[in-house]
């Protein structure tokens, strides 16, 4: 899963980092490409607050099998037979539903990955690219290192960190 | 020996509040039976008996824990001065107070440590006296500081030791880390860049030169080069009576 | 998740280590603090040491789900045990067992056979810190600071610790509620 191959990464071209709060704010964007063309500063505002809907959409709209339908044998043990008939379910019920996690076009591909606590990390890339999952861990874990542990971030909001910028930076352009 | 007034202080302050209390020195040796401040007053003690005084004083020597975990505690050292003060240099001065009293301990555990690796024939249990290895000269003192502490604290010594060159200041003397452990994960944010946390470290240090009899001043200043960023220099200024005795020993050429 | 597959996770996640002493003493030198600013009146430093705990856990929740790479646990015994085995392995290199469940599994305690944060501490014999300071109060905070951010809204405290003369350093950890839509499936 995502732990599989923690290093080894093959050629990989990161276009830009976005990284969105709990409740659908940009905290933090970045670019990884000399010279891309960047949004306005209220593009990017906007931008991050309509994919944290779409993501809550994506969520929510997940089929749900009804409870009395699912096999005995994809029911979590002890189950049983005896599900209120009105209940419903995920079809791995063992999984919460994720929301969005892939968004590709001929040009790139948008990857986002969201924490278990509701921070999302989207990362655009080259649609070529393989490995993504990789990045995506050591970006959470360089998070979790320049941004949590720093005395002077304050949770939720947009994240001023030059230790952050500058591991991160030297940690996408050294890796190939 | 006249304490310097901070540490006659700061002793004081132990006995009266919760203080953890590391390492006493005269604890180091010998069977429980040797030593004399048994809690015979009012302490409870579990029946399995797991007290300071019942376990081995090198039972953590070369114990690890997490990085993150001090990380974690000295950022909320942080955030808890950064309430109780106003501005910069406030901060700076009660990080350095937290790191002050760690020094004075930290000492009794580096003279304990380097008696009994390097002199197994001092094992008498006697209090007072002083260990052998205690300094007596500035430079002996700076020694201590750049290698042994650093390496209890840091796991390596710290990178630079120098002297003022101004001869106005010959009571100064720089010691160098490259990337302080302390601010691995701090970045102070633009309007506060005078800022370096490791005055708790400056505060060590301060703890341990007091607990030797050398008075000083201690402070940690962002020195960053393009390679090491985060480059601290602590500059320890040593006081005037350090300054005259130290002219008196070398006169009499003790080192 | 079985508890040795936890156990597992907790032996095998790297990470970043530093001299033991340097967290201890830092930690010491935190309760000595408080209890100066504070004039002892322990009562408030443990309650200050809680809030520290909390801030402390709702940043440190990310370093462990980055580092462990575990993902959401199906119920709270697993939780229990992805504390004990995983959390407390990673932090504080020490897995305290987990038991006395109540039958609703909702309620668990922490025995502790070691405790990284409480070596070389004598609590003062003032007469009163052995009755009312609980000097690893920040560990409540941290998990209930955790916790929240995955969703579980839990209560912790101390019941018995060594340093105040007990056989045993034990934490009791009770499961509020589940917070929001993220209801992990029903265990029944």
């Amino acid at each position: 899963m995502r732990r599989a191959s923690r290093y080894p990464l093959g050629d990989v071209t990161v276009f830009s980092l976005i990284i969105i709060n709990k409740a659908g704010g940009l905290i933090y964007q970045r670019e990884y490409q000399a010279g891309l063309r960047s949004l306005s500063t209220n593009d990017y505002l906007v931008l991050a607050g309509t994919f944290h809907g779409v993501h809550a959409i994506t969520r929510s709209i997940t089929p749900k099998l009804p409870l009395a339908q699912t096999s005995p044998a994809t029911t979590t043990p002890g189950g049983g037979g005896s599900a209120p008939p009105a209940g419903y379910s995920y079809p791995n019920p063992g999984i919460a539903a994720s929301g969005l996690e892939h968004l590709e076009t001929e040009k790139f591909r948008l990857t986002c990955f969201q924490t278990l606590t509701g921070t999302k990390f989207l990362l655009f890339t080259d649609p070529m690219t393989g490995n993504v999952d990789t990045i995506m861990n050591k970006i959470y874990e360089l998070y979790a290192d320049y941004v949590m542990k720093n005395p002077f971030y304050q949770l939720e909001m947009p994240v001023r960190c030059e230790a952050f910028d500058r591991h991160l930076g030297a940690w996408l352009r050294g890796r190939t | 020996m006249a304490a310097p007034p901070r540490h006659s202080a700061m002793l004081s302050m132990n006995s009266a509040v919760a203080t953890p209390q590391p390492m006493p020195g005269d604890m180091s040796q010998g069977p429980p039976q040797s030593l004399t401040p048994q809690p015979s007053q009012g302490l409870r003690v579990p029946s399995n008996r797991k007290t300071i005084y019942d376990r081995h004083l090198n039972r953590s020597r070369n114990a690890e824990l997490s990085r993150a975990s001090f990380a974690y505690l000295f950022a909320e050292m942080v955030t808890y001065a950064q309430r109780r003060v106003t501005g910069i240099q406030d901060l700076e001065k009660r990080l350095n107070e937290q790191g002050y009293p760690l020094g004075l301990r930290l000492l009794d555990l580096l003279f304990y440590r380097t008696t009994t690796t390097s002199s197994s024939a001092l094992s008498s249990s006697s209090t007072s006296s002083s260990p052998p290895n205690r300094p007596l000269r500035i430079l002996t003192l700076l020694h201590l500081i750049h290698g042994p502490l650093w390496r209890l604290l840091f796991g390596r010594s710290a990178d630079a030791l120098e002297h003022s060159v101004s001869p106005d200041t010959p009571n100064e003397y720089m010691i160098t880390d490259n990337d302080p452990l302390v601010n691995a994960y701090i970045s102070v944010p633009r309007e506060m860049n005078q800022l370096n946390c490791a005055a708790f470290v400056a505060g060590i240090i301060e703890g341990v030169c007091d607990g030797c009899g050398f008075e000083a001043k201690v402070s940690a200043h962002n020195q960053p080069t393009e390679m090491w960023p985060s480059r601290t220099v602590f500059l320890l200024s040593f006081g005037e009576s350090v300054m005259e005795r130290e002219k008196v020993l070398e006169r009499s050429g003790i080192k | 998740m079985s508890s040795s597959k936890a156990s597992r996770i907790g032996e095998e996640t790297r990470i970043d280590k530093v001299n033991a002493e340097l967290v201890t003493l830092t930690y010491g030198t935190i309760v000595a603090q408080l209890c100066q600013d504070y004039d002892s009146d322990y009562q408030e430093v443990n309650k200050q040491l809680d809030k520290m705990g909390y801030n402390i856990g709702m940043r440190l929740i990310e370093d462990f789900l980055a580092k462990s790479g575990v993902g959401r646990c199906a119920n709270f015994r697993e939780t229990a045990d992805m504390i004990a085995k995983v959390g407390f392995k990673i932090f504080l290199n020490v897995a305290p067992t987990v038991t006395n469940w109540t039958s609703d599994n909702n309620q668990f305690s922490l025995i502790f056979d070691e405790n990284p944060l409480a070596d070389f501490v004598e609590l003062p014999d003032d007469g009163r810190a052995q009755d009312e300071l609980w000097f690893s109060n920040i560990l409540c905070g941290v998990l209930r600071g955790a916790l929240e951010m995955v969703q579980m809204q839990i209560e912790a405290h101390f019941v018995s610790d060594i340093l105040r003369g007990d056989d045993t350093t034990e934490m009791r950890v009770s499961l509020v509620r589940y917070i929001e839509d993220e209801m992990p499936p029903e265990e029944e």
